[in-house]
């Protein structure tokens, strides 16, 4: 008598001492991850930021033309797409095991990172000197939020930068450091994805 | 994605890194971005298809940033970074999306005095 094999049956589905992710790997997957769930956030400020850029929002006070500059936001386009730049070109020189090379890119990465910084402090403490504050308005608090939440995210990958200085000049290019180099360059490289998008939504759109 | 190395430059993901491709990636960026920058300054389109412009260069500019950027594709390395993405996406559309429709279309019919919403155009006007 014949007997009935369900169908799939012999289809292996895993087995012991199946290739798993190797540690590189699970980490960079895993902060990737965690960087969809940050881009989640930012998801949440354009929403709002949607809902609140209308007059009616602006409660008598500057409306988003009033307060964005479209090609002072372009300088910084350029000042945060070189710092990403500079980082990127730290991981070449990470492939061709420069430690020297890779010391320079992050410190070219900070550089252009902090004149991005300068540019959005000015504009923003020089909205809160006349008044303008987040305070001021419904439109003006998203305003704020959305611009301080992605310099918040350049503040620290900033941080990420100089310890990763230390621990290049310290302990050389070890599995932990490689890795922790792999995911700032996520951390970075997502940065100028998310300004790509706030200079559209905000500045450009805003600027009409 | 599994690999047997002991060396820890050997990993794919370090061997990804491509000068020509960041120059490439940062230089598409920036001139879509310039282009963006110049339909803005003109005000020679009316709002919706200039609001359909900036953001058609802004998904361009989005798309060379993941292909030149993060490198993602469907390679064994990249897959899975590249999936979940894909899946993130009708997220981004979900929450922003239906957030700006309900309170545009709450705003049209409660709130807001008509001539009022008619000062500055918003995202779905």
């Amino acid at each position: 008598m014949a007997t009935k094999i369900a169908a799939g049956a012999e289809t292996l589905l895993w087995h012991h001492g199946a290739e798993g992710h190797d540690t590189i790997s699970a980490r960079t997957l895993g902060f990737w991850l965690y960087m969809m769930s940050d881009a989640l956030i930012f998801a949440s400020l354009f929403a709002a930021y949607g809902v609140l850029d209308n007059p009616f929002n602006a409660a008598g006070g500057p409306i988003a033309q009033q307060v964005v500059h479209p090609l002072e936001g372009f300088w910084q386009t350029i000042a945060v797409l070189g710092s990403v730049l500079a980082y990127s070109l730290a991981t070449v020189a990470l492939k061709n095991g420069s430690k020297i090379g890779v010391v320079h890119g992050i410190l070219g990465a900070i550089v252009l990172a902090v004149v991005f910084l300068g540019f959005e402090a000015h504009d923003l403490l020089g909205l809160i000197a006349q008044g303008d504050g987040p305070q001021r308005s419904g439109f003006l608090s998203v305003f704020f939020m959305m611009i301080a939440s992605h310099g918040l995210h350049m503040v620290f990958g900033i941080l990420w930068m100089l310890v990763m200085l230390v621990q290049v000049a310290r302990s050389g290019f070890t599995g932990d450091v490689v890795a922790r180099l792999l995911n700032l360059r996520l951390f970075w490289q997502f940065q100028a994805s998310v300004w790509v998008c706030v200079y559209v939504y905000v500045y450009l759109l805003g600027g009409f | 994605m599994s690999t047997h190395h002991s060396d820890p430059l050997a990993h794919p993901e370090v061997q990804q890194a491509s000068a020509a491709r960041y120059i490439v990636g940062f230089g598409t960026t920036m001139i879509l971005m310039l282009a963006a920058l110049v339909i803005t300054l003109q005000r020679r389109l009316p709002y919706v298809p200039f609001a359909e412009s900036i953001a058609g260069l802004a998904l361009l500019s989005l798309f060379s940033q993941a292909a030149l950027f993060f490198g993602l594709d469907i390679s064994r390395a990249q897959i899975w970074k590249s999936v979940s993405l894909v899946l993130t996406i009708p997220l981004f559309i979900i929450t922003i999306g239906i957030t700006v429709w309900m309170f545009n279309t709450l705003y049209a019919r409660t709130m807001l005095p008509g001539d009022m919403m008619m000062t500055q155009p918003t995202l779905l006007q």
